[in-house]
Order: structure tokens, then sequence, then C-alpha cells
């Protein structure tokens, strides 16, 4: 009889798994995949196919030098999951070296540098999205116009060697709101706007991406404050806005379905290590980021904000937790901004 | 005794003001983005380091300790104007790309740091080396980062160096990538942290390897005993 | 009080809370059987929480069952009793009940199997026959400990303090943790007496509400208890299972709704919460008389062939019950005292089964798996939606993993009740409950040894008063004997006293005036009697009189006359030189001198009478002027007050000085102006001249006397103006040293500390400033004396 002699607590496999996490997280993302490529080709599923390795072996590389056990360490699946989530916020058929430097941004400076999994202070995914933005303007935002997509082959000269792009791109339902806001009658006539019940086209990403979003609160994967508070963050500011002047503002409903929203709501704001940690902090955390969402949308540089407003509250997510602490049982009040 | 050898070594390496006491860093990020503006500052800069100890090593005994930081702010300022017009006269493009960034070297505090470390210590002469060497040091970097961002975000090299070494100079350009597209954040500021991060970093790996070289060699030399050693290992 | 069936309680939810798989079917389909004999009972003396008990018998004793074998120690203790007759075989260390794995002093005792009672003191009518406080000393004495983990004796538990009424009994049936079916099967069989366990409670106690909290994974429990509690007002509660509901604070929230607050004991909210195990002692320990020496435990874990529930002697090895639960000896992989939970492992089955121990579970390897590597926390936050405290226990793993425990415990680390939830929940399999303890020993550790360093610093501050107020009253003495020299050298106290005696005898003889008058007025005969009264009042009136002028005068006179003397005396002796030179040069101008020379005598002689008085009272100068250490006050405060004099009398002298030097000047400055002119009043001028140096001269030495007084006095205080400094300067760092600290107790929100360090600090100051005005005083004589 040998019998180890460890401390309590000994029940501790509660089936909850680090990379059984994020693998759902991955799963949840089919869906969106699945509307992006019927509406806009095979270009991400190239994105995807590039991404996914070139996260792998960056991570791998990184972490042998740092002396872990590579094999152990990723079998949590979230380099994968960084790699995805970049994939399907640049735009289809973008070149190959384009995704490869965003990842390399991704895991190797906003994750690895910091200290690994765990130790970032921001999103890897959008950390990666914004060096792709600033440094290749004219790349990120050459999207396809929905319905619209090249063929398989042409799809794969245009992700290697970036040809005959011209022929192909159209512009976003945001894009074209930014550029004729203000302009009633052209916001009327434009069809990209006008899908069933808001942009055309983007309307099904975002309804696919929240069907993912809802499987993972279903799962437990993510808790529902982060979402739900971003959402209503969004519709709330939209709101009094679009009503006073509807054609320089957008529709909350608009607002919802385009662009990244459902997708960053579900996805990348609920990336737990650089969110707030309290539930009150998750709920503000949230509230911020659908309204800089709108602000950015509405009166920023860029077309599409979900990236910058997340990478913004993540440098406010350690003062969110920090004035927002539970009150523990047996304590009066929550010692809310306890310091020395 | 001065050490003429350590004064170098410590201005090149060791004590290298951009990348061990990381000081002076607004000149260097902003201006390094190709080779010709980093070599630009960088020059200035060793020649005001070099200047500037030379005048404080030599009104050292003279100055009250009340008011010996007005007074070398006060040298160096002086010798920062006179450098500022003399690239206003010999090298005036480069002297407008600079702008603002010449006049602010008096303000970089390794000019200032090295002044109250070393100058307002030690006589002239080690403290002219050592301001040489320290200026040395700080335009070894900026060229590295400079060469670094500019290859990254524009694909050439000593690009428009007639701007400092006159029209003789125009053929020095290499271009690495043809039709380079640039890759933009090089070229911006978080572009110019990252670079000197990973300088930083790369410094760091060096020493390392050398400390722990030394080491294993310092391991292998026998010591000499009387006693045979029968337990552990032996170097 | 609420019926046990009518309307349901009203429950709280605590926060958090976990659901892993009971397993409690393992156990609890049969009903308890009783363990076998083993061969040897090996019994801690320390089954509870407190100081161990005493052994009371030796090797080679013959005991009886029941009989008490170790003594209790303290008011935190129990006694310990032989759970069957037979023989004491050994008293020594053995491997006991600890997770740190050590030995601890046992007795062994080797059971005869004849099963003999000692005597017992059955109390059936313990509800009449004594009042409810005579009860508790009873259930000490039958070493009744709570059966429900932590074993604190249940005597201290029950006797709760007058200012902590007691509102609600809770009984505690829950059983939350997995495999643990001991207090179902208990329920189940024994419900009656553990209902009667519970009246005995309430009858010592006395709250106005008496609930037993039970898991709804317990009906057959329930049921029983609901049976038997019909009519005896005491409340079944049912509560959803949901692990830590058995915890006490959570347990006590989900029935009351209040709160246990942080650091506090349930008392303090109105509550005591017992174990239903513990109900079952006390019925037997009162109504049978039988101390506790056995109890029932669950044996479980798939590693055994017939698991369920054992009533177990107190002492029975591990390896025994094993065996008759039928153990594989060679699949267990894990042996647990406790539930997987909370429970701890044990690393022989040689160890004993004491009052606490509730299961027993041998599992195998599959059951429970070893500890799984751990990975990166990714702040997924499952911990903190689970714990029940309430806590971030992402955050204190963060600081307790980098030993940042200043801020581990600003997250209330210190309530962190180690249930396990947030390992159990955490996906990367982080030992949480592993590193709070880590932390909680350090902080543990640091509080000792702050404790230990207050102390000293007490200690030292002590020390320090005593030194000083030794000092103090040396000299005090000695300033006494020196003033006992002089009869008359009486304190302002009977100062005070005598002239109030002498304001009532002189009242006396006045009304004894008033009153010969009026009898000599009527003529009456008395007045002889009356006049003789008269002349004794007036003697002692006067006597009363002659006393306090003695005292008030003797001792403040030195000091001034001596100054005043000296005065005197410079100012004769000055006079004399003024008519000596004036003599000569009357001598030279040719005039009459006999009225000068007369008139310079007088002077000579006045001066020498002077000099002499000088001389005289100067000795005493010396010894009366009080030249006391600056540490006491008063004597710093009475020579504050001769400085204070003294420094006067130089500011006087030095406008004076100031004044005749002015005047010495313009008067030389006539004179050289009117020898320039040529004038005729030359003469005049040179002695006005004269007669402004003079007083120049003279204010000057009476000056500089009186600062080579005041540096003489300094001197021999002891107490030069350097020193001051430095004792200003030290009292003031002290003070400031001791405001620093009370600033940092304040945000600590230490009261206790606060009170302590205000009145320290406020002494400091007191001497501060004392220090300060001394040196004030010194600098002040010392600055006008640079003149």
């Amino acid at each position: 009889m040998s019998l180890i002699t460890v401390t309590s607590p000994h029940a501790t496999r509660s089936g909850n798994h680090t990379g059984a996490f994020m693998r759902q997280v991955v799963y949840a993302t089919i869906p969106g995949i699945v509307v992006m490529t019927w509406l806009f080709g095979w270009g991400t599923l190239f994105n995807l196919m590039i991404a996914i390795p070139a996260a792998l072996l960056a991570e791998a590389a990184v972490l042998k030098a740092r002396g872990y056990n590579v094999r152990f360490a990723l079998r949590d699946w979230s380099a994968v999951v960084t790699a995805v989530l970049l994939a399907l916020a640049i735009p289809p058929t973008s070149p190959w070296w384009l995704i490869v430097i965003g990842i390399i941004a991704a895991i190797v400076v906003a994750k690895q540098l910091y200290g690994g999994l765990g130790m970032n202070p921001f999103n890897p995914a959008m950390v990666g999205y914004v060096v792709l933005l600033i440094s290749f303007p004219l790349e990120m935002t050459r999207w396809i116009g929905p319905h619209e997509a090249p063929s398989w082959f042409d799809s794969f000269r245009m992700v290697l060697a970036s040809a005959n792009v011209d022929a192909f791109t159209g512009a976003t339902p945001l894009d074209s709101f930014r550029t004729w806001a203000g302009n009633a009658e052209q916001l009327q006539a434009l069809p990209i706007l006008h899908g069933e019940f808001a942009s055309l086209g983007w309307e099904w990403v975002n309804i696919a991406f929240l069907i993912g979003g809802l499987y993972l609160l279903a799962r437990k994967i993510i808790s529902w404050h982060i979402p739900v508070a971003m959402l209503a963050g969004m519709a709330l500011i939209a709101l009094p806005f679009w009503l006073f002047d509807d054609a320089r503002y957008a529709s909350p409903l608009f607002h919802l379905f385009s662009g990244a929203a459902m997708f960053g709501a579900f996805f990348i704001a609920t990336d737990p290590v650089s969110a707030a940690t309290s539930r009150y902090g998750r709920l503000i955390y949230g509230a911020l980021i659908g309204v800089l969402v709108w602000i950015i949308r509405s009166h920023g540089g860029y077309p599409d904000a979900v990236a910058f407003a997340v990478l913004l509250m993540n440098l406010a997510a350690p003062t969110i937790d920090y004035y927002t602490q539970p009150r523990t049982y047996g304590h009066h009040r929550a010692k809310r901004g306890a310091t020395r | 005794m001065t050490d003429y050898r350590k004064i170098t070594l410590d201005g090149l390496w060791n004590n290298n003001p951009a990348t061990v006491q990381i000081l002076g860093l607004c000149p260097l990020l902003a201006v390094s983005g190709t080779v010709v503006n980093a070599m630009g500052l960088g020059l200035a800069t060793m020649m005001v380091l070099a200047g500037s100890n030379l005048a404080v090593s030599l009104i050292r005994h003279f100055v009250t300790p009340a008011v010996r930081l007005p007074a070398f702010v006060m040298i160096i300022a002086a010798l920062v104007t006179v450098i500022e017009m003399l690239m206003q006269a010999f090298t005036f493009e480069l002297y407008e790309i600079l702008g603002i960034f010449i006049p602010l070297i008096v303000t970089n505090c390794a000019v200032l740091g090295r002044a109250d470390a070393f100058a307002s210590k030690n006589p002239p002469l080690p403290a002219m080396l050592d301001g040489l060497m320290m200026g040395a040091g700080f335009l070894a970097v900026l060229l590295l980062l400079g060469g670094m961002r500019e290859a990254l975000g524009l694909g050439t090299l000593f690009s428009n160096m007639s701007l400092l070494f006159g029209p003789m100079a125009d053929s020095w350009e290499i271009v690495l990538i043809p039709e380079y597209r640039g890759f933009l954040l090089a070229i911006l500021p978080p572009g110019a942290f990252i670079g000197l991060g990973l300088i930083i970093a790369g410094k760091n790996v060096i020493d390392k390897r050398l400390k722990d070289a030394a080491k294993r060699r310092e391991a292998a030399e026998p010591k000499t005993s009387r006693r045979v050693r029968t337990t552990g290992t032996v170097a | 009080m609420n019926a046990s069936i009518g309307k349901p309680r009203l429950l709280f939810d605590f926060h958090g809370g976990i659901h892993p798989p009971q397993n409690k079917t393992l156990s609890n389909q049969r009903p308890i059987r009783p363990a076998p004999l083993p061969a040897q009972l090996i019994l801690p003396l320390n089954m509870h929480l407190g100081a161990p008990a005493k052994p009371v018998v030796q090797v080679g004793d013959e005991v009886l069952k029941g009989q008490k074998i170790a003594e209790a120690q303290g008011a935190v203790s129990l006694p310990v009793h032989a759970p069957t007759s037979g023989k004491v075989v050994a008293i020594g260390p053995r491997p006991i009940q600890h997770p740190s794995g050590l030995d601890a002093p046992c007795i062994v005792i080797e059971p005869d199997g004849r099963e003999q009672w000692c005597e017992l003191h059955p109390l059936p009518d313990w509800r009449t026959c004594c009042p409810p406080s005579a009860l508790i000393p009873r259930l000490r004495e039958a070493g009744v400990a709570g059966m429900g983990g932590a074993g604190f004796p249940s005597a201290v538990k029950l006797s709760p303090r007058a200012e902590h009424p007691i509102e609600q009994l809770v009984i505690n049936a829950v059983e939350c943790e997995p495999y643990i079916t001991a207090d179902d099967m208990l329920m189940r069989e024994r419900a009656d007496q553990i209902i009667a366990g519970v009246e005995i409670l309430r009858h010592i106690l006395n709250p106005k509400e008496v609930i037993v909290g039970i898991e709804d994974n317990k009906p057959q429990a329930i049921e029983a208890m609901r049976r038997a509690a019909t009519g005896s007002g005491i409340e079944i509660a049912v509560v959803p299972t949901k692990y830590p509901s058995g915890g006490e604070k959570q347990l006590i929230y989900m029935l009351t709704g209040k709160e246990v607050p942080s650091g506090g004991i349930p008392a303090q909210v109105g509550v005591v919460c017992h174990n239903t195990g513990t109900a079952l002692a006390i019925h037997r320990a009162i109504v049978f008389g039988e101390p506790l020496i056995s109890r029932v435990t669950t044996l479980t874990g798939k590693a055994l062939r017939e698991p369920g529930n054992m009533e177990v002697l107190l002492g029975t090895p591990v390896s025994a019950l094993l065996d008759a639960a039928g153990a594989d000896m060679n699949r267990i992989g894990r042996l647990v005292m406790g539930g997987p939970m909370m429970g701890f492992t044990l690393h022989s089955s040689a160890i004993p089964v004491v009052k606490t121990t509730n299961c027993i579970l041998a599992a195998t390897a599959e059951e429970l798996p070893p500890p799984a590597t751990e990975q990166p926390c990714i702040r997924c936050g499952s911990c903190a939606d689970v714990c029940p405290a309430d806590l971030l226990p992402q955050q204190l793993f963060w600081y307790s993993k980098n030993q940042d425990l200043e801020r581990a415990q600003q997250y209330n680390l210190m309530d962190c009740i180690e249930c396990g939830a947030c390992a159990y929940v955490c996906p990367s399999h982080i030992p949480l409950v592993q590193y709070y303890r880590f932390a909680k020993g350090e902080v543990r550790k640091e509080m000792a040894e702050q404790q230990k360093a207050d102390r000293a610093r007490q200690r030292f501050e002590a020390r320090q008063d005593r030194l000083a107020k030794e000092q103090a009253e040396k000299e005090a003495r000695r300033k006494a004997r020196l003033e006992g020299s002089k009869p008359a050298a009486a304190s302002g106290v009977d100062v005070a006293a005598l002239k109030a005696a002498s304001l009532e005898a002189s009242a006396a003889y006045k009304a004894a005036v008033k009153a010969l008058k009026a009898a000599e007025a009527e003529g009456s005969d008395q007045v002889a009697a009356l006049a003789s009264d008269v002349e004794q009042l007036k003697a002692k009136a006067d006597a009363a009189k002659a006393a306090v002028r003695d005292a008030g005068n003797a001792p403040a006179a030195p000091v001034v006359d001596v100054a005043a003397l000296k005065a005197a005396s410079l100012e004769a002796s000055a006079a004399y030189k003024a008519a000596v030179k004036a003599l000569k040069e009357a001598e030279a101008a040719g005039q009459d001198v006999t009225a000068l020379r007369t008139e310079a005598d007088a002077l000579k002689a006045k001066a020498d009478a002077a000099k002499a008085a000088v001389r005289d009272a100067g000795p005493a100068t010396a010894k009366a002027a009080p030249v006391q250490p600056a540490t006491a006050e008063q004597p710093a405060a009475e020579k504050a007050d001769d400085g204070a004099e003294r420094a006067q009398k130089m500011k006087a002298l030095k406008t004076a000085f100031n004044m005749s030097h002015k005047h010495f000047k313009e008067a030389t400055a006539a004179l050289e102006h009117a020898e320039r002119e040529g004038a005729d009043n030359l003469e005049e001028l040179r002695k006005q001249v004269e007669r402004f140096k003079l007083k120049a001269d003279k204010a000057k030495a009476a000056l500089g006397l009186l600062v080579d007084q005041a540096k003489a006095d300094m001197r021999a205080s002891g107490s030069d103006l350097k020193s001051l400094k430095i004792e200003a300067a030290q009292t003031e760092a002290a003070a400031r040293q001791k405001a620093r600290e009370l600033e940092a107790a304040r945000v600590k929100g230490d009261d206790e500390r606060i009170n302590v360090l205000s009145r320290e600090l406020d002494a400091l100051q007191r001497e501060a400033q004392v220090a300060a005005g001394a040196l004030k005083a010194a600098t002040d004589e010392q600055g006008l004396a640079d003149a």
C-alpha cells in the first residue's frame, strides 16, 4: 500500500480544462466562418490555414527559447484561438505575409514577451490587428463586397501574390456609412446599407457570431456580463443620437449587426486575461467598450473600432478592478480602492 | 591611476547610456528613423558630451556644490548652441529635419548625468574620454536602431547620407528590398520602442553568454589542492 | 417558535458553491454496524482544540470502560476516557491524525474484552434537578467535543458571555462533503436521541429559535428527524444540496441571514452552532452519564469491498477498520481522514480514530487521481464565481505566489475557509488552497514576530521610564536634603497651609476681642476669662504670622538678595572709585579735599560692606540655587523661573549699558569738539564724560557678572547649550516617529493600537515642549549675554 500524502483538497477534477475551454471557443466561431466563406469566398479559409500553423510555430519557438515543455504548453490551444480570432478580423484574401506579421506581433510581442499565457495586459489578437492596421492601411481596408466572392483560384493567387486585388474590392457597410454620413439620399440609395434588417451581408455574419456566442454562454465558457454590457452600451448610446439625426448617425440595429460588433462582444472582449475580473467590473468594462465603439465609429478616424475600443479598455481594466472588488462575507463594506 | 580601458568599455558597453542607463530616450526614439538622422544627432550628442565633460572637469574645483547643477547646465547649453549653429551652417537640411531635437540635447539626461557623476570628480583628460566614449556608445545604439528601422521601414540603408557628408555620399545608398511597400510600424514610435527593447534584450543575452563562458572557464582551471575530490563534479 | 412542519423557513443563499459528485450511495446503503474490537486502542492526549490532556494513569494500570485516564489542562481542554476496559500498556509518542505526520503523546490500552463499565452518574431528570449552567461542567467532564470536524470543547462553546445573548441554536446536520454519510445514518437510526440532545442544548442556552439544517439529499434522515421533533418546537430546515453549505458561517447565513463578522465567532451575532453527532453525545453524557468514547465513522472508497458506517471506539487504528470493511490494500492510492475536500491524508494506517474522525476514505488512484500539472492562470474567474466567502481567489493566488502578503491581506486572505471549491473548478488545475495556506502561514508568522517586537519595545520603554523616574527621585531627594538645612525652608504647600492657619488664628483673635469689648460694655463677670482668651489667641495669631513670614521669606530671599547685594556692591565700589577720582582731580586742581576724602572713605566702607555681604551670600547661592538636571519637570520649571528673572535683569542692565554708553560717546564727542573749538566748559564736559563712562562700565560689569552667573549655573546643572539642543532634538524626533506610527495605525484601523500610540505621542510631545522651552531660555540668556 503506497499512499500519497498531499494536503486537501483531494477532489480537484471537475472536468474543467483550459484546453477544453479554448477549443470550445474555436468551435463557436464555426458558424461565423461558414457565413463568411459563403459571402466572401475562400479567402477566409486561406487566412485560417496560414494563421493557425504560423501561430503554433511562433509560440513553439518562443516557448522553447523560454525553456518550457512545448508539447505540454501548446495543449492549451491559446495560440490557436489567437490565430483564429486574428484571421477572422482581417480581410479575406489578405496577402500571406500580412497574416504572418500580424501573428508574430500578436503571439510573440503581445503575449509571450509579456510573460506568456495569463500575463498579457492587452488582447493579443487585437494588438496584432492594430499593428497591421497602422502599418499597412491599404491592405487592411481591402474588403470584398458581399456575394462578389472571387473564385478559389483567384483567392489563392491573391493570397500568395496579391494579384488582381482591385478587381474584387468593395466597401464595407461601415465604410459606406462613414463616407456618406449626412447625405440622406445617398444613404437611402446604397444597397450595401440595406440588407434584411441591417447592413447587407454583414448582418448574417454578425448573426452567425451571435449564435456562436450564445453557444459559449450556454456551455458556461464565458459569462454574460461582458457581451450583454457591451451590446447594451452600444445600443443605448446609439439610440438617442439616431433618433436625433438619422442621416448622420446609424441606428442601433445597424451598429449591432455590422462590422465586428457581435464578434467583438462574444469573442474578443471576453478574453479573460485582459478583461476586468469582478462582476461589476465586467459590466462597466463591457459597457464602456460598447460606448467607445460607437464613439470611434461615429466620430473617429476609422470605420470599425472594436479593436481600438478593446485595447483602450484593456488599459483601464486594472483600475476598474481596483474599484469594483466584491464585499467579502463578514465584512461591512467592500475594500474598494484599497491601497497600501 | 585612471583606467582608460575601463572608461572606454564602460561608455561603449557596460554602462551604455542608451541600453544600460536607458537615458536620453527621447531623441533616441524620435530621430532614429533613418541612419542619416541617427548619425547626425549621435555625432552632435557625442561632441556635446565630450566638450561638456571637458569643460566641467576644468572648472570642477571652483564651483560650489550649491550652484554646480545650474553651472553645468549653462555649460552644456552653451555647447549645444554652438553645435546647433554649426549644423545650421554646414548641414542645413539635416538641421531642418532634426528640428527641435538638437536643442533638446541639453535636456538629455545622459549629458548632465555624466557631467555630475564623472566629470565633476575626475581630471580633464579622463573626463573627456568618458564623454567621448559615452557619446560613441550612444551613437552606436542610434546607428543600430536607425539602421534597423530604415531597413524594415523603408527597405534601404544609408539613404540621404548627402545631408551629412555632402554630395559624394549620394552613392552610398543601399537598396535592400526593391519596390518596398514599407512597414509603417518601424518608422512610427512604437516600432522604435520595440526595436530598442530588442536591442537591450540582445545585449543582455550577449552579456549572459559572456558571463557563463567566463564562469565555465574559471571552473575549468585547475585549482591547486593537495586533497583529492571524491564527491561532486569537477569543473 | 416555528412548527417543525408548516410554513417553510425563508432560506438565504450564499454566493458561490459547487456540486461535486456526491458518492454518498457508496456508504449509506446499510445500517450502522459496530466495529470490531481492535488489539490495541491508541488514545491521543489531544483529540480536541486546546491544551492536551495530562495522563492520570500509569503503564500497567487496569482501567474500566469510561474511566478517566487523562485530566483536562486549563479552560480550553478536555479529559480523555478509556473506551473499553483493559490495561494501559504504554504512554508515549505514536503517529496521530495530523497533516504534518508528526507523532504525539498517546495512551495505549490493550482491551481485555470484558467491556466492564466504570461507575456512571446518569442524570435522567436533568430538566429539573439542577440549573442549566450546572450541566456544562458535566459535559466537560464527559469530554464532549465538536464532532463535526473542529473538535472544539463543547462546554466552552456552551458558555457564551453575557454580552452575546443567544437567539438561535443551529444544529448542523448538513454533511455537505461528498462521501460522508455518518450524520445521515445517525439521524436515520437515532433521531430520538439526537433530538433529546438538542433539547438539552436548548435548556442550557435558552435561545429564541432552534433550527436543524439538513441537506435535501437525505430524505430518510429528514423524515426521521421530523418525526422525532414533532411537538418539540425544534424546526427542521431543509437546505438545497451545495458544497460547502455545511460550513458554519455559510449555514448560519442560509438559515438566519446573519453574517458572522470577519475574525469573529457566531456568538457575536447571537448564534451557536453544533453538530448532530455532538448533540447525540451530549444526550448520552447527561442522561446516561457516558463519556464520549465512541463515534460513528463512515468507511468509504472504491478500494473497500464493504463500505458503510461503523460505530467505532475512539482509539481504534484505521487498519482495523480497513480490515473490517474489506479493504484491498493494493488498490488504495490515498487514505484520507475526513472528506475529499477538507480531509487530510494519512501516511500510515496505524493512526487511530479520534473524536473528530467522521470519515475514512480509502480511495483508489482513479477515484482521487494525483494532482494535475499546474498551468498558467487564464483569469477566467470561475474561482471567484464559486467562492462561498465572496473573495477574489485569482487575485489572492497572484499575490500569494509573489509573496506580496500586504496585498493578499487587503484582499481578505484570512477570510478564506479553505473549502477547496476554487481549486475544484480551476481549469488550469492550480493548487489554489495550497497557495493560500502558505500565505496564511507567512502572515501568522509575521504577526507573531510583530507581537514579539511590540512587547520588546514596550519593555524597553518601561525600562527607560523606570530609569528616568529613579533619576528624578534621586534629584528630588538631593534637593530636599539641601533645603532641609534651612529650618524654615518650607515648600509652597506649607506656606499656603501656614497662611491659612494664620488667617484663622487672626480671625479667632478678632472675634475674641469683639466679645471682650462687648462683655466690658455690658460689665459682665466673664471679662477676665475673655481677656485671657484674647491673650492666648493673640499669641497664637502672632506665632502663625511669624511662621508664615519665616516660611515665605527664607528660600526666596537668598537668590534675590544676592543679586541685589551684588548690584549694591557694584554701585558702592563704582561710587567709591568715582569719589577717589574726583579726590585726585581736586588734589591736582588744588581744591579743598577733606570733604571729598571723607566721602571717599565712607563710600569705601560701604563698598567693602557690600562686598562682604555678597561674599557671605555667595556660598549659599551656590547651594540654594537649584541646579537640577533638565529631565525632571519641576526643577526645570523653577530654573526657568530663575532664568527668566535673570534674563529680565540682564535685559535691563543691557539697556542701561547701551544708554550710558551712548551718552558717554556723545559726551566724548562734545568734549573733542569743544577742545578743538577751544571752549571754556572743558572741565564740565570732561566730568560728564567720566560720569557716563562710569555708568557704562558699571552696567557692563553688572551684566558680565550676571552672565557669568548664568553660565556657571548652566555648567553646574550640566546642561549647557549643546546638550540642551541635543535633548530638544531627540525628544522632537521621538515625537515625530510616534506620530508616524500613529498614522500607520490609523490607516490600518487598529483602534487599540491607536489609543496606545496617541497616549505615548502626548507624553512625548510634552517632553519635547519642555526641552524646547529649556533650550529657548538658555539661548535667550546666551543671546543676551553675547552683547
